[in-house]
């Protein structure tokens, strides 16, 4: 599987990690359109190339990483101190 | 017997006899033999039956791609029988054959031949329809194979990770060159050969090769650095470069396979070369052999493979084991030389080679026809990884023209040379890798080339033969499936089957490719190959699966319950008491005494910091900023699409200091959860998550007289209605154990507590509890009693009582949802939902005859059949004498008194009356309360 | 016979090429040949409908559109060769025990097209109902066994929970041991449920569409779309441009970069769906067996391999390389239902594409584009619904109507707000 870099632990198996989806901002609440709120919950980019994902190091050091990766050919790199 | 005096390089132990079974007769081997060789020495020439018509198979490439030599080995199929050695005592059977190997009745397909031309299962059998599942049950009959046996096999597996610098697979000439520099150079060297010993080609040269075979093995066993694993076959280079091995084991107790698995900073590919069979008329017939294969057989196994032979080449290996069949006294009765114009027309015979018919017009008899027309270089390993292979038409074969990163090629894969040149070749590729894999450079020294050498193309004759001999498919049968349309490779492939049996193209695939460019006209280049994919050689399941571990989770009273003679519930990884014999009993004790029930696999978080109020107020949809020390609440969870994640009470200990409780299945998710909207959304806000699920042991305590039981456990809390009431938690010491967490809630709908107790302690305190109240009637109840008193209580389960679609309007948690917080996850939808107001909602339920039970997951209807809800919970409840349910059904049905239709599993509909409210038992909460 | 105007429905092949045991005979005694399954044309520079995708739904939808509504200028554009994509990558389970009444309904009539696919279109696609087994290994799988059971039931379809015993004798090799890791429960056992050959499916649609006149465009890459004042005009093809008015969108893992030329966005995420087949060994499993829990499903060919297919890759991606942990996750699960097979060994591994939609349902029908339809988003349950999309889709395109039967599943239901209710079934997984 691939490898993926963890800024706190170094390169990992990709199954240490949690998938957990592209990167989108969460639209304000109180003012979101229901077209709007429903892109976010639903709508993905989903290119075939780079795309930038927040995965979860659960059996490494339980963060959440911003992770930048191509879904054709597996090359991935880490974008740190963007995870929030 | 056709086993000759010793030869030089013989790999078999003369001082070792053993016997086996081949199809219930006994038979003699010598230690190192396979099952094929040993068979050949005792003159046995048909080992199995071929896919389609049932043609009788000899030996071929006397190698693990042997096709014809398939063979049941005691509870193990589809053994490959000219790799396989004999063990003593080995029962052999051949597959599929009957009633008998030599009488094959299935055999009568040849008669059916141009009936069952490629793809005619497509064109008949059409109609009548319904008489398809019978041709259906002939066509099985005829599905090759050996048997699975109906208990579990001998054998054990295991898996192994090695951390090498390098990885070589391919232990000939240039693999054990190329591992001997890479270790000269400091690296750590992982040396893989798929044969019991190393050496490749050169096992079965001259005196020459031997010689450099044993200087070679020497070295390679002197050298501190390179682990060898012999018996061994790299399976793939998988992604992240992740290369796997499957290791074959003998003589270590029950271990059978080992899967080895590696990361090498850089690979060697240095398989070596595979011949090619030829395709002509009568090329499958017994006593049709490759060069290589008569020259294992001989130097190798001392097996003489015919008594007459002719030999077919365009190369010179095919002279040499010419030589080598007249030393082993062999009568070669024809050499037939393709560079000099000869060609062959077809191979005679039945049931054997008697003559080959030359193109010259000549027919020469004989038993053996060997042919050495060239080689298929196994880039499989190579486009796993991303590479890509090219046809180079001047050396008639496929060659590797792109290399993947951290892969790199050498030996016959990479061309041909002599032995110092393949050496050389080996040792640059070695220094190569190794100054890579430990990063001294970008590279090492500059390789020498190693060209593969010029070799006509010579794929098939003029008459039609066998391609794919593991799955029957001729060059007829590719021709015919071009002519009907079916014209890239990739078509031909999946309409003739070509190349997708055992040997998965390893022997047949060029010609395959070679015989569809002639159809149509393309090159071979232009008609390409077909994609190789993992494994490279089959692997058994038990292999890939290793040893099995299944992570089980246990409470520390776990055992307690075992010996309790508690029924095991299986939930997700947790083994939990179902019941102890009786739940309708432990549901009245509960009722009218007190019971105890484990609840350790409760999702537990404790949570510190200022802004713990914040997070509780994003994560629930209810209020939580107000909560004071000391007190718990219930709170519902949504996600941002408005659908019910989770529930569970959660109090304040402390000032800064909250312990949040989550279901059972869903504690560990919630954790990440928490993490997520923490670490994401609000890094800001200060709050440490400690997950404490497995560092509490959890006890609910429920009934009339739990108070009176804990009063007598407790210290440190004043545990009166007034000073410890409903909803509220309160930290002490419990059977002498401090630090523990006792809070008064009520699921079970009773006066009850519940126990977070130091794990190592739980034990303790569940024994403390039982003997203590043993007066009170105290009793341990299951989580079937459990499911029955909150179902009375009208508690929903959430992932039971809501599906993945459930928001939260839906659930009955109206008066929970705060629509006028300043955020909380799934807020917008929630309010979208209770605009639109037109969801099912979950509702109470009781059957009309108080005795049936509807199933969970029965249906409601209306109109004869319109789907208008479902039961989501029922059950028969021992308190009230009657079936009680939660269930969804649309928004015109819920109104309390409304009678409504449930379908039961037989068909029949009962009558249900929809409930006021959720609970069926003390509504008003009063028990709760005292 | 139909009369003038009415909707003819063209039986392909009534020509020479018609396919039966007695042409079997008399080509192999006279040794003549058939007669190609489809033919090569040239690229028009115009189509009344393009179809993007040549596999099952692409194939049959055109099929369709001549077959039952006369519609023959059809071009079915495919990038590769025909059934390259997740047609030929499935592991060929056919089965209607769905959870959602609508999502029965469909699958149902799917299942009825299956049954009748071989006469219809005068190809053996070797469809074999054998029955489909689900296992329940705890009481949540059960009950929601028991959920899809009664739905089930209620639309005709046959489904029903058994017990454990039964399930055994479904499944001879079955570990019933005293405490195995994953006890079986019982099952959800489906019988019109079984597999079929799905190359033969394919190949059988485009054979059919071909003799009705729709042209089959193997090696064409579709590269652009142009879309003007909110109506489809054409594609551009790597062979060069179409002019058109009707676009049919019937990719599977593509879908989000084909309709991204249109300027369409979707609810897709596409992951990789793995399988694999062992060796033949003789014949011992008659039905189609599923685990959820365990996240493995094995049948056995009638050449006696055994197909094992899982749950998607953990993440998106569009490889198709395939992975060691999934063969070793499959294996590992095979071996606790079944702990007899520990010696048969896998022969080959695969990966298809599969664009997962939020609520596990497929996306059928028009888009903000006029004449742009889509017929994607069909995650793992593609296959089996090729002839009932390719009915519905032509429908649709034929008569500009949407069929009831697909009309929960069109796109807006992702800004409305009306999700279908398969999520249900998925997320009561625990």
């Amino acid at each position: 599987m691939l490898l993926l870099p963890c800024p706190h632990c170094g390169p990992r198996d990709a199954a240490e990690f949690g998938y957990v989806g592209e990167r989108v901002a969460r639209p304000d609440p109180n003012a979101a359109t229901p077209q709007h709120w429903r892109s976010y919950l639903y709508l993905r980019r989903n290119p075939a190339g780079w795309t930038d994902e927040l995965w979860l190091h659960r059996a490494g050091c339980g963060r959440y990483l911003a992770i930048s990766r191509n879904t054709v050919t597996g090359e991935c790199r880490s974008t740190p101190g963007e995870a929030g | 017997m056709m086993r000759l005096e010793p030869q030089p390089g013989e790999v078999i132990d003369r001082g070792r006899p053993l016997t086996f079974t081949w199809n219930g007769r006994t038979y003699p081997a010598y230690a190192g033999d396979t099952i094929a060789s040993a068979l050949a020495a005792a003159g046995e020439r048909v080992f199995s039956r071929s896919l389609k018509y049932h043609r009788p198979r000899g030996l071929l490439t006397a190698d693990a791609h042997d096709p014809g030599c398939i063979l049941q080995v005691g509870d193990e199929p589809n053994v490959p029988g000219a790799a396989r050695r004999v063990s003593d005592g080995m029962a052999v059977a051949a597959q599929g054959a009957w009633p008998s190997l030599r009488f094959d009745v299935k055999a009568l397909n040849r008669l059916a031949g141009p009936v069952l031309s490629t793809g005619f299962y497509y064109k008949t059998f059409i109609r009548p329809r319904r008489l398809w599942p019978l041709y259906e049950r002939v066509l099985r009959r005829f599905s090759p194979g050996g048997r699975v046996p109906a208990a579990p096999p001998d054998g054990r597996y295991e898996h192994r990770y090695v951390h090498p610098d390098v990885l070589v697979t391919g232990g000939g000439p240039a693999g054990m060159a190329a591992a001997l520099a890479a270790a000269d150079l400091g690296a750590r060297v992982l040396l893989i050969d798929d044969q019991p010993e190393l050496g490749g080609h050169l096992r079965w040269g001259g005196p020459d090769d031997l010689a450099a075979l044993t200087e070679l093995r020497g070295a390679v066993a002197e050298a501190g650095n390179i682990e060898v694993l012999a018996d061994s076959v790299v399976t793939g280079r998988y992604e992240g470069g992740l290369v796997a091995a499957v290791q074959r084991l003998h003589g270590s107790g029950s271990l059978t396979e080992r899967l080895v698995k590696a990361r090498p900073a850089q690979l060697i590919v240095a398989p070596g070369l595979i011949e090619r069979p030829y395709v002509v008329a009568g090329n499958d017939l017994p006593g049709v052999m490759l060069s290589t294969a008569v020259r294992r057989l001989i130097k190798l196994y001392a097996v003489k493979p015919g008594d007459r032979a002719v030999v077919f080449t365009a190369n010179d290996d095919g002279l040499a084991a010419a030589a080598d069949l007249e030393r082993a006294g062999v009568d070669v009765r024809r050499i037939v030389d393709a560079r000099e114009g000869g060609g062959i027309i077809r191979v005679r015979g039945r049931g054997g080679v008697r003559a080959v018919e030359c193109a010259d017009g000549r027919v020469v008899r004989c038993d053996l026809f060997v042919t050495a027309v060239g080689w298929t270089a196994p880039t499989a390993l190579v486009t796993m990884a991303g590479g890509r292979a090219a046809y180079q038409a001047g050396a008639a074969r496929f060659v590797p023209a792109e290399l993947p990163e951290g892969v790199l090629v050498t030996g016959g894969l990479a061309g041909d040379g002599t032995l110092d040149e393949l050496v050389a070749h080996g040792r640059a590729t070695g220094q190569d890798a190794a100054l890579r894999a430990t990063g001294a450079s970008g590279g090492g020294a500059p390789i020498s080339s190693l060209e593969p050498a010029a070799h006509p193309q010579l794929f098939a004759g003029r008459t039609d033969g066998v391609v794919d001999f593991a799955e029957d498919v001729s060059s007829k049968d590719l021709k015919a499936a071009v002519a009907e349309g079916y014209d890239s490779i990739e078509l031909v492939k999946r309409y003739t089957t070509a190349t997708m049996g055992a040997t998965q193209g390893k022997l047949e695939a060029v010609n395959a490719i070679a015989v569809v460019a002639a159809a149509t006209g393309r090159s071979i280049a232009e008609t390409g190959t077909t994609t190789a994919r993992p494994p490279y050689i089959p692997i058994s399941l038990g292999a890939l699966a290793g040893r099995n571990y299944q992570p089980v989770r246990r409470s520390p009273m776990h055992d307690w319950h075992v010996e309790h003679g508690a029924a095991p519930l299986v939930a997700g990884q947790w083994i939990r008491p179902d019941h102890y014999g009786d739940p309708a009993a432990e549901v009245r004790n509960v009722r009218q005494h007190v019971g105890i029930v484990d609840v350790t696999p409760l999702g537990k978080f404790e949570l510190r910091g200022p802004d713990v109020p914040d997070l509780l107020e994003l994560l629930y949809v209810n209020r939580w900023r107000k909560l004071a020390v000391g007190q718990v609440r219930y709170g519902a969870m949504c996600t941002d699409d408005g659908v019910v994640l989770d529930d569970g009470v959660s109090g304040r200990l402390g000032e800064q200091r909250y312990l949040l409780t989550a279901t059972s299945s869903g504690a560990t998710g919630i954790g990440e959860w928490i993490e997520r909207w923490l670490q994401t959304e609000h890094p800001d806000w200060r709050v440490h998550m400690i997950p404490m699920t497995d560092a509490y042991a959890s006890i609910n305590v429920a009934g009339p007289r739990s108070r009176e039981l804990m009063e007598r456990l407790v210290s440190g809390i004043d545990m009166s209605n007034e000073a410890f009431p409903y909803m509220r938690v309160r930290l002490g010491t419990v059977a002498g154990v401090p630090d523990c967490v006792v809070w008064r809630i009520g699921f079970t709908g009773e006066l009850s507590y519940e126990l977070h107790v130091p794990s190592g302690h739980g034990l303790t305190v569940w024994q403390a509890l039982l003997s203590t109240g043993a007066d009170l009637g105290v009793r341990p109840f299951g989580v079937e009693a459990q499911r029955i008193l909150r179902l009375e209580k009208g508690h929903l389960i959430v992932g039971q009582d809501t599906d993945g679609l459930t928001q939260g309007f839906s659930a009955g948690l109206d008066w929970a949802i705060k629509m006028d917080k300043d955020d909380f996850i799934g807020k917008p939808e929630l309010a979208w939902q209770r605009v639109r107001d037109s969801h099912l909602m979950l509702v109470g339920l009781q059957p009309v005859d108080r005795r049936t039970v509807p199933p969970e997951g029965c249906q409601i209807v209306e109109d004869g059949g319109r789907i208008v809800g479902r039961v989501t919970s029922s059950r028969f409840s021992p308190t009230l004498e009657r079936a009680i349910g939660l269930g969804f059904v649309a928004p015109h049905l819920s109104e309390p008194g409304t009678v409504v239709t449930v379908v039961l599993p037989d068909g029949g509909r009962v009558p249900a009356k929809i409930t006021p409210q959720l609970a069926h038992v003390d509504p008003e909460g009063t028990r709760l309360r005292v | 016979m139909a009369g003038p105007g009415a909707v003819r429905f063209r039986r392909p092949s009534r020509s020479r090429a018609r396919y039966s045991g007695l042409g079997l005979v008399r080509r192999g005694v006279t040794g003549s040949s058939w007669p190609p399954v489809w033919r090569h044309h040239e690229l028009r520079d115009r189509y009344d409908v393009v179809v993007i995708g040549g596999g099952v739904h692409g194939l049959a939808t055109a099929y369709y559109l001549a077959a039952q509504h006369g519609l023959t200028d059809v071009a079915v554009l495919e990038r590769g060769y025909l059934g390259g994509g997740a047609s030929g990558r499935n592991t060929a389970i056919i089965r209607s025990n769905y959870l959602t009444p609508e999502g029965v309904r469909f699958y149902d009539r799917s299942v009825r097209l299956y049954e009748s696919l071989a006469a219809d279109l005068n190809f053996n696609v070797m469809f074999s109902q054998r029955g489909h087994l689900t296992l329940a290994h705890s009481d949540s799988a059960l009950r929601t066994m028991r959920w899809r059971a009664e739905v089930n039931k209620l639309q005709g379809v046959d489904s029903s929970v058994i017990g454990p015993s039964e399930t055994a004798e479904l499944i001879p090799l079955l570990d019933v041991s005293d405490e195995p890791r994953f006890p079986i429960l019982g099952g959800l056992w489906h019988p019109p449920g079984g597999i079929v050959r799905h190359d033969a499916v394919v190949w059988g649609y485009a054979r059919a569409a071909d003799t009705a006149g729709v042209h089959v465009h193997q090696e064409t890459e579709v590269v652009g779309i142009d879309v003007a004042g909110g109506k489809v005009r054409g594609v551009r093809t790597s062979r060069g441009p179409i002019s058109t008015s009707g676009v049919v969108v019937c990719t599977a893992g593509w879908a989000t970069t084909v309709c991204d030329l249109a300027g369409v966005p979707l609810p897709i995420t596409t992951y990789p769906l793995q399988a694999a087949v062992t060796e033949p060994v003789r014949p011992f499993l008659d039905t189609v067996v599923v685990s959820g829990t365990l996240h493995v499903y094995v049948s056995q060919t009638d050449r006696g391999e055994l197909v094992f297919g899982a749950a998607v890759d953990p993440f998106p991606s569009y490889s198709t390389r395939g992975t060691l942990e999934f063969t070793e996750g499959v294996a590992a699960h095979v071996l606790e239902l079944m702990p007899a097979l520990a010696k048969l060994r896998v022969l080959r591994q695969w990966a298809g594409l599969c664009d997962m939609t939020p609520d596990f349902s497929p996306i059928m029908g028009v888009t903000p584009v006029e004449g742009f339809y889509v017929d994607v988003g069909w995650g793992t349950y593609g296959f089996k619904a090729g002839p009932v999309a390719g009915e519905a889709m032509a429908s649709l395109v034929a008569t500009g109507k949407t069929p009831e039967l697909i009309a929960p599943f069109d796109l807006a239901r992702f800004t409305d707000g009306r999700l279908v209710g398969e999520k249900g079934a998925a997320a009561v997984g625990h």
